[in-house]
């Protein structure tokens, strides 16, 4: 009785008319003792299917951290090679100046101290200036003088 | 969604999408990279994840999709020989695992067409119901009847085959 009946079901079955549960009913009827021997050739391949379905995967699932995580993580270390780029250059570009300025500075002191001298030597020129201005001052008293002189010489006579 | 929440999402058909590139791969560790990458697929992304009405079938449907890819790039390039030594270790460690004939049903299952494989694979080992085989695979259902009926066909031949010359 039950042989015919899993006759009736492997016919559907290998038609490809079968249902989840009559697809049951054979792996059921297949995986136990009791498979009449004209039956059991078909035996191993709802055994296989069975075994088939116990195979499992064994590596472990790896994820990096997280998407968002990662991305915020990227853009920090594009952001510091930035700043150190900027630093950098800017640290660079001063050192690669400085033989440089300092031959200007050391031009800008030179022109500075010759500027100095030069109006040092302005002031004492004015001042030379002042003295001659005394003088011309003296030489109009002396007119002065001589007139008097004149008008000294007029009364005498 | 946090790791967790996608972890309880995800891992309940790990097993099914290793499977079902073990079918198509043959080699284990090749199944287990496949596992691998299309979960970082999914977990990148995941934020679309929850848009799919079955995320299970659409991982399915990617992990079909990369074997089939990888045994293009095998048969394009040079790979045929890395292919077959892998072949060799699995028949190898097969023998060892069972002797009892079983595993004439996963040698024989390697000779069908990738395609009847797969129906093979998800409907009489992972007994999936035929609607959802035709959302992974994109196939009509009546033509994954005909295909079905097909493999199981090649599959009940070569095993009375098998079967009778074990016997004799």
């Amino acid at each position: 009785m039950e042989s015919t009946r899993i006759e009736r079901l492997l016919d559907a079955y290998f038609e490809g008319n079968t249902t989840l549960a009559e697809e049951a009913a054979l792996r059921d009827y297949f995986t136990s003792d009791e498979v009449a021997d004209h039956l059991a050739p078909y035996a191993a391949m709802f055994k296989g299917f069975v075994q088939a379905q116990q195979e499992v995967s064994t590596s472990e699932v790896t994820l990096p951290q997280s998407g968002v995580k990662m991305k915020r993580w990227w853009y920090s270390i594009a952001a510091t090679f930035l700043v150190a780029l900027t630093v950098g250059s800017f640290v660079f570009s001063n050192q690669g100046l400085s033989s440089e300025e300092e031959e200007a500075l050391a031009a800008l002191q030179q022109t500075r101290e010759a500027m100095m001298m030069l109006s040092s030597n302005l002031n004492k020129g004015t001042e030379n200036v002042a003295f001659l201005n005394e003088f011309a001052k003296g030489s109009s008293n002396i007119k002065h003088i001589n007139q008097f002189t004149e008008t000294k010489n007029r009364i005498l006579k | 969604m946090t790791q967790k929440e996608f972890l309880t999402t995800v891992l309940p058909f790990k097993d099914k999408l290793y499977r079902l590139a073990k079918r198509l791969l043959v080699s284990s560790d090749e199944a287990e990279d496949a596992v691998q990458e299309i979960m970082l697929k999914l977990w990148k992304g995941k934020e679309k994840m929850g848009n799919y009405k079955n995320p299970e079938a659409f991982a399915m449907t990617m992990t079909k999709n990369y074997c089939l890819d990888r045994l293009k790039s095998k048969q394009a390039g040079n790979m045929k020989i890395v292919h077959s030594n892998f072949k060799n270790s699995d028949n190898i460690e097969r023998q060892v695992e069972a002797n009892d004939g079983v595993s004439l049903v996963f040698q024989i299952m390697e000779t069908l067409p990738e395609q009847q494989r797969m129906i093979l694979q998800l409907r009489d080992v992972e007994q999936y119901d035929f609607a959802e085989i035709a959302e992974m695979l994109d196939i009509k259902e009546t033509a994954i009847r005909v295909a079905l009926s097909r493999a199981r066909k090649t599959v009940r031949e070569q095993m009375i085959k098998k079967y009778n010359y074990g016997i004799n």
